[in-house]
């Protein structure tokens, strides 16, 4: 009995055939979730009117979405790769930087506060994209400069200055250098 | 009282001891420590309420990164999808000359069986 061989592997079952030519193509974004997740709240800056057009879309057409919404699609996806091209041209080292510690850290947004202030001013300066958080209670909690639940206190280098628009926590001022 | 009288008393009393000498007892008072207790506890529930908040903050932080990102994801998803589908009815065009409307309705619905192509074209 089973003298054949199971074949079952990716290189079967991956069906190359490409779009028809009717449909304009478009460079997937090909990051990885932690660079997505460092460069997320950009992209929500900057795409979201797109974004909300495309969900939009999905909402008006139960069950059709998938075709009829790909043109907004590629709108959404030229956007979010417009971002990371641009922070990769503008802030690259920083960006860098912020992502592979939240690799390191395991995606928790909270570890990574001193490369994430550093990322944010940097895009903010070349790129004007601001992070902000819909509804936050209080100080919004990535300018907070005492993190509960991080693992080093220490949130800053000596002497680097918050983020611009940090509220100090009392007693949490950054050593001089 | 007369002298002999005295003398007989003497003889009969014994010496009584008396447990209880009204010496301060060792250690707080009840009272203390249980202000204590709850003063712990008050700066206990501070120090939770306070994690609890941060926490909820930290949870909105991450879906709103999730909530901009969830159309890019969805969108190449779909895409991929829409291609796989306008592939396999191509593909059974070709083989067949017609294709055959499998359910009743003109909603997508994504493959169960993924038909896969004899030679892949890459």
């Amino acid at each position: 009995m089973a003298a054949r061989k199971p074949i079952f592997n990716q290189q079967v079952l991956v069906d190359t055939t490409p779009l028809p030519d009717s449909v304009p193509k478009v460079k997937e974004v090909g990051a990885t979730s932690a660079p997505l997740l460092s460069a997320s709240f950009f992209i929500g800056a900057r795409c979201r009117p797109y974004n909300d057009d495309y969900m939009q879309c999905k909402t008006e057409n139960p069950g059709k979405g998938e075709f009829e919404c790909l043109k907004e699609g590629r709108r959404v996806t030229r956007c979010a790769a417009s971002v990371v091209d641009d922070i990769n041209k503008h802030c690259l080292d920083e960006f860098r930087k912020h992502w592979q510690c939240l690799d390191n850290n395991n995606h928790q947004l909270w570890q990574c506060r001193k490369d994430e202030w550093k990322l944010n001013k940097c895009v903010f300066d070349n790129l004007k994209l601001e992070k902000t958080i819909p509804e936050a209670q209080g100080i919004p909690v990535h300018l907070r400069s005492k993190q509960i639940y991080a693992h080093y206190p220490a949130l800053r280098d000596p002497g680097q200055a918050p983020f611009k628009k940090a509220v100090d926590a009392p007693g949490a001022e950054a050593p001089a250098s | 009282m007369r002298k002999d009288e005295k003398d007989s008393n003497k003889k009969l009393t014994f010496a009584i001891f008396l447990p209880q000498r009204n010496l301060p007892a060792p250690g707080f008072k009840p009272a203390a420590l249980v202000l204590g207790m709850g003063a712990v506890c008050v700066w206990g529930f501070y120090k939770l309420g306070q994690g609890i908040r941060e926490q909820n903050e930290l949870a909105r932080e991450k879906m709103w990164s999730r909530i901009h990102l969830i159309p890019l994801l969805q969108a190449e998803e779909d895409r991929d999808l829409a291609r796989r589908h306008m592939a396999d009815q191509a593909r059974e065009k070709q083989l067949t000359g017609d294709n055959f409307k499998v359910y009743n309705s003109d909603r997508y619905v994504r493959p169960t069986y993924a038909v896969t192509p004899g030679n892949t074209t890459k």
